[in-house]
């Protein structure tokens, strides 16, 4: 059975148990393109399991109204592999086969830049999630929003940060052939030399890599006041215990959004005690709201597994959808949806900590923000321990600058 | 200088890993002209199946790699039963459209069967050691050690045995050794069950050293590949040679000029090995 059928039986029986569909229920099909196998799965897999389990809540609770109708949810999810062709077959597999007119999901750059080229000439609304290039939302496609804010948004604030912490020769250890993190470390450094420090240098690892004993023999060589790590949770996982291994004791900031659990695949607690990552104040439990302690209790239960910290990026998504669509009236006019959803504030069901920009949850640019924070591991948990500065409104009018 | 050789520790744990995979491949392919694509998958199932009895069965860790050691050995003898003999006497393509799609094959299994999750076997071995200034974690250390010692059994199984001499003989000469009264029909049984057991051996270390998940299998095959041609094409002497060769120079090359290019880095070094010597580093000219 494939993923697809299995997400759309699951909604149906779901449904159909707790009663909510009726006679006069109408059912709209929401489309997911995201990674669900592969290296990016680990981003893709939770966010589809996350939209899931927002149309599975909206479903239990009624369903959405538009107008005098009551439609219930349908997700119709298809891997892309994280992968720019595939997600562009996704996406025209949902558009043109399924008519889905909704598209949630979207946790990696490649993939959605792809897509976000053509959505605009499209009868569709494209909801990004984890996604983190900042060009996604700097080409001025009405109906195209994201939930996650761009790297470099981060970044700037990630460097203020260790600034403060008094490192003046910090070494890069990155994906650096990936837009979104190379534009992480250029606000990083910006930052880091506004108070004298520097970057020393820039070790790069692919996706696949998983042995960075080179790059870290040679950074150990360099004697750095810190270590900064940005990339995909599983190499950078690696980077840490390697580091440990090779006796690099300084601290060691990063940029990765792995859960607990994902980190510990591959390095101990103990190696990973004192870690830093500097990213958006994503779901951790001992930072969460009571919306995203319900949310990590229930998906959980639902899936078996604790949600990875980007999860709730789609999860907002669909709540953000469901607000759009009752206050547009319409499932038809995708026009007045994408209007819609940069239109609403910021609704009391989403987990994530957004910064509104003028009321709104979205800014002219679809462009959503959320609070960035400073995590530390510690005893085997990612404890948050102060807010990044953030200034989501002038953000967004540097945003609104870039062609 | 200890940097240097901090460098060169690095990239011979990598390079034992890739020179195991070579044997492998090089003798397959010194024996039947075979480019078997489907080793580094079956690598990546023998790594699969040690984690999950780890994992899932609770077996010490000695006891699973030997079962899978084992299972190794009989499925690389069904590869050869059921995959290559069959298409033995016919035209070579055929053999490479088997192995492509053997290799579809193994990694589909080892997804339906293991997931896309990326996996690390577990070893509790923690410690680092320090040896004059040279880092060299436990483990580490360990797979330096047993790559060496898989690398002089599988030189005197080849040099010593009768079944080596057998095997080199079918590899210098298939219709000299048939006069010479070898039995050639089990010599690539015995050769697909050495390749695939070393393959799983491969599989193992780096499932502990790194991680095992899909994908991981080709980029293993692709380097495997690199390292027989660096050594000379069926060579043993070149398939180590060159596989530690390759593991240093990618190791250097992301130390002392650019991580970001060490994989072209290390491709350049090889083109420029054959340049020199187009049989490659041990191979017959």
């Amino acid at each position: 059975m494939t993923r697809h059928m299995k997400f759309t039986t699951l909604t149906a029986m779901l449904a159909l148990a707790g009663g909510a569909v009726t006679a006069a229920d109408k059912t709209l099909d929401i489309g997911v393109s995201d990674a669900l196998t592969g290296g990016a799965a680990v981003y893709g897999l939770p966010q589809a399991n996350a939209v899931q389990m927002a149309a599975e809540e909206i479903n239990a609770a009624g369903g959405i109204k538009v107008g005098e109708d009551t439609y219930m949810l349908n997700v119709i999810a298809y891997d892309d592999k994280a992968n720019p062709t595939e997600a562009t077959n996704a996406v025209r597999k949902l558009i043109d086969r399924d008519g889905v007119k909704f598209i949630l999901g979207f946790c990696c750059s490649g993939a959605t830049g792809a897509v976000a080229s053509f959505i605009a000439n499209e009868d569709a609304v494209m909801l990004v999630g984890n996604a983190a290039e900042r060009s996604i939302t700097t080409r001025e496609i009405s109906n195209l929003v994201r939930t996650r804010p761009p790297a470099d948004y981060t970044g700037a604030a990630a460097g203020t940060f260790v600034a403060q912490k008094g490192h003046k020769k910090v070494a890069v250890l990155g994906a650096l052939d990936v837009g979104f993190y190379a534009s992480y470390v250029d606000a990083f450094e910006t930052e880091l030399k506004k108070t004298g420090g520097e970057i020393i240098t820039r070790e790069s690892f692919g996706l696949k890599d998983r042995d960075m004993s080179p790059q870290l023999t040679k950074i150990r060589e360099l004697q750095p006041d810190a270590i900064l790590v940005v990339g995909y949770v599983e190499p950078a996982a690696f980077i840490y215990r390697q580091a440990i291994e090779l006796g690099i004791d300084v601290p060691r900031y990063g940029f990765t959004s792995g859960s607990e659990e994902q980190f510990l695949r591959v390095a101990t607690s103990e190696q990973m005690e004192g870690v830093w990552d500097l990213r958006p104040t994503e779901l951790t439990l001992l930072s969460a709201s009571d919306n995203g302690i319900a949310y990590h209790a229930n998906y959980s239960e639902k899936f078996g597994i604790a949600p990875s910290p980007s999860s709730p990026y789609a999860y907002d998504q669909t709540y953000a959808l469901k607000h759009a669509l009752e206050a547009a009236g319409t499932v038809e006019d995708t026009a007045a949806v994408a209007a819609a959803l940069r239109e609403m504030p910021i609704p009391a069901e989403v987990v994530m900590q957004y910064l509104p920009v003028d009321g709104k949850m979205f800014d002219v640019n679809g462009q959503a923000y959320t609070s960035n924070g400073a995590f530390q591991w510690q005893s085997g948990n990612w404890v948050f321990v102060q807010d990044l500065p953030s200034d989501a409104a002038a953000y967004s009018a540097f945003l609104s600058t870039i062609d | 200088m200890i940097e240097i050789l901090q460098q060169i520790v690095n990239g011979v744990a990598i390079g034992g890993v890739y020179v195991l995979i070579a044997l492998g491949l090089t003798t397959v392919f010194g024996i039947l002209g075979i480019a078997h694509f489907a080793h580094g998958s079956v690598s990546m199932f023998g790594g699969y199946l040690t984690f999950f009895m780890v994992t899932a069965w609770g077996f010490p860790l000695l006891l699973a790699i030997l079962i899978a050691l084992i299972v190794g050995f009989l499925l690389g003898m069904l590869i050869e039963l059921l995959a290559y003999r069959p298409v033995r006497n016919a035209n070579h393509i055929n053999a490479f459209i088997v192995a492509l799609g053997l290799t579809m094959m193994v990694e589909g299994l080892n997804l339906q069967f293991f997931g896309h999750e990326q996996v690390v076997i577990p070893t509790n071995l923690a410690r680092v050691f320090d040896i004059g200034g040279v880092t060299i974690p436990e483990l580490r250390l360990y797979v330096i050690i047993a790559a060496a010692l898989l690398i002089i059994a599988m030189t005197l199984f080849v040099e010593k045995t009768k079944t080596g001499q057998a095997i080199r003989a079918v590899a210098e000469n298939r219709d000299a050794a048939i006069l010479m009264g070898v039995n050639v029909k089990t010599i690539p049984l015995v050769v697909f069950a050495i390749s695939t057991a070393l393959g799983v051996c491969a599989g193992v270390m780096v499932g502990s050293l790194f991680a095992i998940a899909p994908g991981i299998g080709e980029w293993l095959v692709v380097k495997g590949f690199a390292v027989l041609i660096l050594g000379g094409l069926g060579s043993i002497p070149g398939a180590i040679v060159g596989g530690l060769v390759l593991g240093v120079t990618e190791a250097l090359a992301a130390g002392f000029i650019s991580s970001a290019y060490k994989d072209v880095i290390a491709f350049v070094v090889m083109i420029a090995v054959l340049l020199l010597r187009p049989q490659g580093l041990m191979g017959k000219a």
